[in-house]
């Protein structure tokens, strides 16, 4: 699995397609700001890709607490395994959310908990991570 | 020449900016200015002073052009060296002049005058800012202000020689090779 992460506008998406080369390759592309992320198991595309990680915690994991964190984790694991059955390839993208003020509304302040936490264990899970800056890729795993 | 050098607030950007321009400079070149904020409160009166103070001493020539570079840029040539201080203050008001907040014809055109700028001047030194990292705004305003500044980075970026990304006063060189000795 591949997670990609970088500041809000900042060219996520068109590094990963650019990368991915996707106007040759078949992909299922799942974006949380428009629907849910869906389950593995009817996915018939080799590469999925995952956009929004912080957008789906924020509307399916409230109140963040460690029952959702566990089920953040079986997600995840869940797609680790699609992607071991066969060649192929998960894609998770995610905003940087670490780098404002904290916010005084504790909900806020557990969103980016959360959003920080599940950020921490896919780049322990994924073998590769990227940081995108100005639409440029730094490989920091 | 363009040279893309963004960060935090008080990351060292302009005085980094300032100090790399007075470098690239040969004896026979023009260092000039162009300010780019709108004189509002006392805070930003207090914040130009401060910046006016610090070049002051130096031979730089400003410019106050808080939107359509247009009007200046047939002013430079090969023996200028120009500071553009900063893209976001710029984009603020190029966007915010009117209600439409029309993106998509706003950015290139300012992608287009710093290009033009690079083009003519010996060096265009572009400083702007990192508000990248708190989420995506859910105001309306604000989400079309960091499209538009998110758009316009990873444009500029895309034909400058070198793009820098300060942290606390130390530069980080993400594209290209830094011209002069500094940092």
């Amino acid at each position: 699995m591949h997670f990609v992460s970088g500041g809000a506008f900042q060219g996520k998406r068109k590094w990963v397609n650019a990368h991915y080369s996707f106007t040759h390759t078949p992909y299922s592309w799942y974006c949380a700001y428009e629907n849910m992320f869906p389950l593995p198991h009817d996915e018939t595309a080799s590469v999925v890709v995952l956009e929004g990680i912080e957008h789906w915690i924020r509307e399916y994991f409230f109140p963040y607490t460690d029952d959702e964190k566990e089920a953040i984790m079986s997600y995840i694991y869940a797609w680790e395994r699609w992607e071991k059955e066969k060649k192929r390839t998960v894609i998770w993208i995610g905003c940087d959310i670490s780098q404002g003020i904290v916010p005084i509304d504790s909900h806020e302040r557990a969103w980016r908990d959360a959003v920080g936490w599940t950020y921490q264990q896919l780049a322990r899970i994924c073998s590769r991570v990227d940081y995108i800056w100005c639409g440029m890729n730094e490989q920091i795993k | 020449m363009i040279v893309f050098i963004s960060g935090g607030v008080r990351s060292g950007k302009s005085s980094f900016a300032e100090q790399c321009a007075k470098m690239m400079a040969k004896a026979t070149d023009s260092l000039h200015y162009i300010a780019t904020a709108m004189r509002t409160d006392e805070e930003m009166e207090a914040r130009i002073i401060h910046h006016q103070k610090q070049r002051k001493y130096d031979r730089w020539q400003t410019w106050e052009q808080p939107y359509d570079l247009d009007n200046i840029i047939p002013m430079f040539g090969k023996r200028d060296i120009v500071l553009l201080d900063c893209l976001t203050n710029l984009w603020a008001n190029e966007l915010f002049r009117d209600d439409r907040w029309h993106i998509e014809e706003k950015v290139p055109r300012i992608v287009q005058q710093i290009k033009k700028l690079g083009d003519q001047a010996k060096v265009c030194i572009v400083v702007s800012n990192e508000i990248f990292y708190d989420g995506i705004p859910y105001e309306q305003g604000t989400y079309a202000y960091m499209r538009g500044l998110g758009l316009l980075h990873q444009h500029i970026v895309i034909f400058s020689d070198v793009a820098i990304l300060m942290r606390c006063g130390l530069p980080i060189v993400k594209k290209g090779r830094w011209p002069c000795g500094v940092g």
